[in-house]
């Protein structure tokens, strides 16, 4: 009888140390996202950089063409477009929140 | 079975410095009538045509990628980007150096300015989609009009920005949509503007034509109409033909014809009555069986061009009724539809518009879809009066995208032209026309209407050498038979 209550007893300090630890293992995470945060908002920085250039009525419509399609456009006709728009545009010309227009999302 | 007749340049007298038209050419000479006997058995004289060096320059209305996703804003932006450099320069040159070129947000009452914009006019009579739905409780239906111009149009000028209602010294009723242009002047209290003087961009900067030895001819056509219920044209047509050939007339004809160096074919090669819209509307069990009608207009047109590649060169241009695209620029019709024609090298199938280098000189041309469409929306009615505007305005077509189909381009508006053509022209007009203009820098342009042959029976030959440009009329009951200059082949 008395084995049996003290392997109940261990198996649920058992269980209850598990829990805790598991918290515990947990607890390190939080790190990555403040890493995470900081790309954030580098990436944030860079996503406002390409929307004010969006909105730049100098390099005419923004809709329908990708954004590197209207820098070149701009550069063909002597409009001195950022140069640092079309660094961006080159290293991060996969992802298509980068390379298409703030406008890109909602239909015509 | 064309090609055992070859023929030569004729030799030009040392006088010929003088106008020399083709009809001089071809004009009979003693002893070689048709009349007279035969001189002997043997073949007769043979004339060489002589070759011309040829480069076709119309890259730029080659459309590629075909992307409809875009909006026409971009052409629009594109054009102001391209002009306003040409335009503030031209400003500056009319109205001195240092006149004020403004932008309209900038823009101050009174104040004496120049600004550079896109013209708008605002038309109550111009057919609208968005009008005809949103008035469909109580449907008036709209006449079918030639002119859509009324005495309430409104001239607005527009930048990037904004946008201003244009008063004073500017022909409203001559102006069309899409064309850029500086206006000097001052906003006026109740916030219009008011026009002192305009400036167009003006003819762009031409290279110099080569000087030539001899005169050479290219033959231009256009509106054939191919196909159409009524084929009185086939008879001009087939004689034409003959005479570029050199198959009509004595040696002297034979001999004009061996100056002819090219054949343009300007548009409309079909009949409008090809395009049949009853396919579409009828249920398919009753037009199951019935045969498209330009497909045996298409298999005539092959039948005509053999005859003259087997000849000589030809460029072949689409126009508004034939089967392509519908929105300029018209990309070159299919090779695969002219089966027997097309294994010559002689055939070129081009864009409409068209650029080519002829020896050396410079030709540019549509179809006259351009032309016509302008001519609906705006006061002006003849179509060399419209070509030279389009030339002043250094535009192909300002209403496109407005009221002509237009391709979606955003990069650059191909219609801007870049260089001055030597010669420029348009199909499908009413009447044959032609005028020789100079632009500001010695340019030196053959404006050339080209009549519609189905109608007009009349093509037009133009000389590289003199920039001289005349009709030959196929017709012997033509209505304007006491033209000078026209050559009458008649049965």
């Amino acid at each position: 009888m008395t084995t049996k209550h003290g392997l109940i007893t261990d198996s649920f300090k058992v269980v209850k140390k598990a829990r805790r630890g598991g918290k515990r293992e947990k607890r390190p995470s939080p790190p990555p996202p403040q890493r995470e945060a900081e790309t954030e908002t580098v990436r944030e920085k860079e996503l406002q950089k390409l929307r004010q250039f969006d909105l730049d009525w100098r390099f005419g419509p923004c809709t329908g063409i990708s954004r590197m399609q209207r820098w070149e456009r701009a550069k063909l006709h002597g409009l001195n477009p950022p140069e640092e728009i079309r660094w961006l545009l080159l290293q991060t010309h996969t992802d298509s929140e980068y390379s298409l227009s703030l406008w890109s999302e909602y239909p015509l | 079975m064309f090609a055992g007749i070859r023929l030569l340049p004729v030799r030009v007298p040392s006088g010929s410095s003088l106008t020399v038209m083709f009809s001089d050419l071809s004009a009979q000479t003693e002893g070689s009538s048709l009349l007279c006997r035969p001189a002997s058995e043997d073949q007769g004289p043979v004339f060489e045509r002589m070759s011309l060096s040829y480069s076709l320059c119309s890259d730029q209305y080659r459309v590629g990628e075909r992307s409809f996703s875009r909006q026409y804003a971009h052409i629009y932006a594109a054009r102001l980007m391209q002009m306003r450099p040409l335009l503030s320069e031209r400003a500056q040159q009319k109205w001195g150096s240092n006149v004020l070129i403004r932008k309209l947000c900038d823009l101050q009452t009174g104040e004496q300015c120049c600004i550079v914009g896109t013209l708008f006019k605002r038309m109550d009579l111009q057919p609208s989609i968005l009008r005809e739905i949103s008035d469909e409780h109580n449907l008036l239906p709209q006449p079918a009009r030639a002119k859509y111009i009324s005495e309430t149009d409104e001239l607005i000028l527009e930048d990037e920005l904004q946008r201003i209602k244009l008063e004073g010294k500017i022909d409203r009723d001559k102006c069309v949509t899409g064309s850029v242009i500086a206006i000097y002047g001052a906003e006026r209290n109740d916030g219009k503007f008011t026009v002192e003087d305009f400036c167009m961009a003006d003819l762009p900067l031409q290279t110099p034509r080569p000087a030539l030895s001899s005169d050479r001819f290219v033959l231009l056509a256009s509106g054939l109409g191919l196909g159409s219920s009524h084929a009185d044209s086939m008879l001009g047509l087939q004689l034409l033909i003959d005479m570029v050939t050199g198959q009509l007339g004595d040696q002297g004809e034979q001999s004009g014809a061996a100056t002819i160096s090219r054949v343009l074919l300007a548009g409309n090669l079909l009949s409008q009555s090809t395009q049949d819209k009853d396919a579409a509307t009828k249920p398919k069990y009753l037009t199951k069986k019935t045969q498209a009608g330009s497909v045996e207009a298409i298999r005539l047109l092959d039948e005509l061009l053999l005859q003259l590649v087997a000849s000589l060169p030809v460029d072949v241009m689409p126009g508004q009724f034939d089967p392509t695209n519908y929105t300029l620029p018209q990309q070159p019709l299919h090779r695969c539809m002219f089966p027997l024609s097309s294994v010559y090298p002689t055939l070129q199938l081009s864009s409409n518009p068209y650029i080519a280098n002829i020896d050396g000189v410079r030709f540019l041309g549509t179809s006259g879809q351009n032309v016509s469409d302008i001519q609906k929306y705006s006061s002006m009615d003849s179509h060399l009066e419209i070509l030279e505007e389009t030339l002043r305005l250094r535009h192909l077509a300002p209403t496109a995208p407005d009221t002509l189909g237009c391709y979606p381009f955003y990069q650059k508006d191909p219609f801007i032209l870049e260089e001055c053509p030597h010669v420029y022209f348009s199909g499908s007009a009413p009447t044959f026309d032609s005028k020789l203009i100079k632009g500001p820098d010695g340019q030196e342009v053959l404006l050339v209407t080209i009549p519609e042959f189905s109608s007009t029976q009349t093509a037009c030959l133009v000389n590289l050498r003199t920039l001289e440009c005349e009709p030959v009329s196929f017709s012997a009951f033509s209505a304007d038979e006491d033209e000078e200059s026209e050559m009458n082949i008649s049965h």
